[in-house]
């Protein structure tokens, strides 16, 4: 009988680490709503304009600025979330990656000019995550949090502490 | 079981010379399979390792590989050398939390002379986010004053206060910065990075010796004695690289973008572990061609014991088929046969790690001096687990022939003489 309730008892605890801890998101949570880069720019007609207008110079300029300083979610800071990317390694541990970078699309950042600054999330790792090659698609569960740091280009960014990092594999379609 | 592994272990015995040679020929292939996975690792090791919490590496427009090489391992030529001003530029650039000038291309007796600032040493980082820490004396202080790496005071004999003379470029016999000696004020403890193999001094030193040089030589009635150096402008013009850490990593490509577009001059900045993953990407088919070459190696070498288990079998009729008379079947033929093969093969496997482990030792100091790789003494790694059982397995594979040979033969086979 003990046994039995043991038993009972173990089955109704709740799971010390349940798989759905960590909420899967997607990188646009990252961006606020109302957030519209385009805005400031609606007034051209990108259409009408020559490669070496002046104006198109300038339209990427600004736009480059807006991408610098694309703000971040408060609301993200402390979730504990579970998202795939892409890494590029910053820090060796031993020849395990204990720091990298997480963006949303492959050869972002390297080959053409880097995502908007809330699509860039700086990853710390607790325990050095292994081997990691530049651009290893990998899903990372942590806790997100906001960087606050006086940089020309505002408080923007994300820093995620990651408990978990585990290459990425296609979602099984049901 | 016991009994017939026994007696296969008296009677390989019996045949040492034979089974022995096939055996150093087993170990030397091990060993060549063993080093080239271990030298691959350990490159790799001792590359990640030079160098730790720099977020960037500046320097003038080339390969990122180029520049990681030159700036870092002081391995190649830079393609050219950077502004003061452009530097000043990133290094007061408010995302950038410190940047550490290097300035390279003298050198002394083959080591290289890394001209920096006096932050260096309480700033750069390796392995492990260590700090290089100074075995004897203290930094540079001032102009003609140089801290040595470990490697370079062991392997030229210089203690603290000797005097030394630099060299202008790589070369051993380039043209001498005679007239103005250097005073040894500190030394590094080994860190098994390129810092080692460098003589740091300040930049303002490397101004002061190029002082009466126009165009890379000596202008020739021109001599500006060392004691008058201090009188002249000694601030740097020009640097040919430099390390730069940021407030937060999350800015790194915002900050890379600002050097690769910067308007004064072309620039490059690279992200030391992109740049590394590169030189892997460049090297890896090199190294994927030297495993194959040398598990070809082992291969030829498991043949040979195949051969010689095979080739055995006719001189051993006589012993086979006496054991047999004596009651042992085929199937202990067999086993008998096999526990041979893999037993020249663990044998062999172990004597080539042996050999790995005294060769590597012996090696090592002139690896470490010609090519900047730390080999390691120590366990074999995981790789290595791996690769000594796939010999081993193969070992197996190939003792299989002659055991089913030996399990095929007749009993009658070798008691009748055939004539």
């Amino acid at each position: 009988m003990r046994k039995l309730l043991l038993l009972l008892a173990l089955c109704l605890a709740p799971p010390l680490h349940a798989a759905d801890d960590y909420r899967d998101i997607k990188w646009e949570a990252l961006v606020p709503k109302d957030w519209d880069p385009a805005r400031d720019l609606k007034a051209l007609d990108f259409g009408k304009l020559q490669d070496s207008d002046p104006r198109a110079m300038e339209a990427l300029e600004k736009m480059k600025a807006l991408w610098d300083a694309a703000p971040t979610v408060p609301a993200m800071a402390g979730a504990k979330v579970r998202l795939p990317g892409f890494a590029i390694p910053l820090e060796n541990k031993g020849g395990k990656v204990s720091e990298f970078i997480l963006v949303p699309y492959f050869g972002a950042c390297i080959h053409s000019p880097p995502p908007p600054a809330n699509q860039i999330i700086h990853v710390v790792t607790k325990t050095p995550a292994g081997k990691l090659n530049s651009m290893d698609a990998v899903w990372v569960s942590g806790t997100l949090s906001l960087q606050y740091a006086n940089t020309p280009w505002g408080s923007a960014g994300y820093r995620l502490t990651a408990d978990k990092i585990a290459p990425y594999e296609e979602a099984k379609k049901k | 079981m016991k009994a017939v592994l026994r007696l296969a272990a008296l009677s390989a015995w019996s045949r040492r010379l034979t089974l022995g040679l096939t055996l150093v020929a087993i170990a030397l292939a091990v060993t060549l399979l063993l080093a080239v996975e271990r030298i691959r690792v350990d490159a790799r090791q001792s590359f990640t390792q030079s160098v730790s919490g720099v977020d960037l590496v500046v320097g003038a427009r080339t390969g990122g590989v180029q520049l990681m090489l030159y700036a870092v391992f002081h391995a190649g030529a830079a393609s050219n050398n950077i502004t003061w001003d452009s530097y000043q530029a990133i290094a007061t650039h408010p995302a950038v939390d410190w940047a550490l000038p290097l300035s390279l291309g003298d050198s002394h007796r083959g080591f290289a002379v890394l001209g920096t600032s006096a932050d260096y040493f309480a700033r750069f980082r390796y392995g492990d986010r260590e700090e290089l820490r100074l075995r004897q004396g203290q930094p540079f202080a001032g102009v003609f004053e140089a801290v040595l790496g470990s490697e370079v005071a062991q392997a030229l004999g210089y203690r603290l206060d000797d005097r030394i003379t630099l060299s202008h470029g790589l070369a051993e016999l380039g043209p001498e910065h005679g007239d103005k000696p250097f005073r040894v004020t500190g030394i590094l403890a080994p860190t098994g990075t390129p810092a080692d193999r460098t003589i740091h001094v300040s930049l303002e030193s490397i101004s002061a010796l190029h002082l009466d040089w126009v165009g890379g030589a000596p202008v020739p009635g021109v001599k500006i004695p060392a004691e008058f150096v201090a009188k002249f402008d000694l601030r740097p013009k020009q640097i040919t690289a430099a390390l730069v850490g940021l407030k937060q990593r999350g800015d790194v490509f915002r900050m890379q973008r600002f050097v690769n577009q910067y308007r004064g001059e072309p620039l490059l900045a690279v992200l030391p572990g992109v740049a590394l993953d590169e030189l892997w990407q460049g090297i890896a088919l090199l190294e994927r061609t030297l495993l194959a070459v040398s598990a070809l190696v082992v291969l030829i070498g498991l043949a040979g014991l195949a051969a010689t288990l095979l080739a055995g079998l006719n001189e051993r009729r006589r012993e086979l088929a006496i054991l047999r008379a004596l009651g042992a079947g085929p199937g202990d033929m067999f086993l008998m046969l096999t526990a041979e093969g893999v037993l020249v093969t663990a044998a062999g496997a172990l004597l080539g790690l042996v050999l790995l482990t005294v060769a590597s030792n012996l090696a090592a100091p002139w690896l470490l001096d010609r090519l900047g790789v730390v080999l390691g003494t120590r366990w074999p790694g995981r790789e290595e687990l791996a690769l000594i059982g796939a010999v081993i397995t193969t070992g197996l594979v190939a003792s299989l022939i002659p055991g089913w040979r030996a399990w095929r033969m007749s009993l009658a086979d070798g008691l009748t003489p055939k004539l």
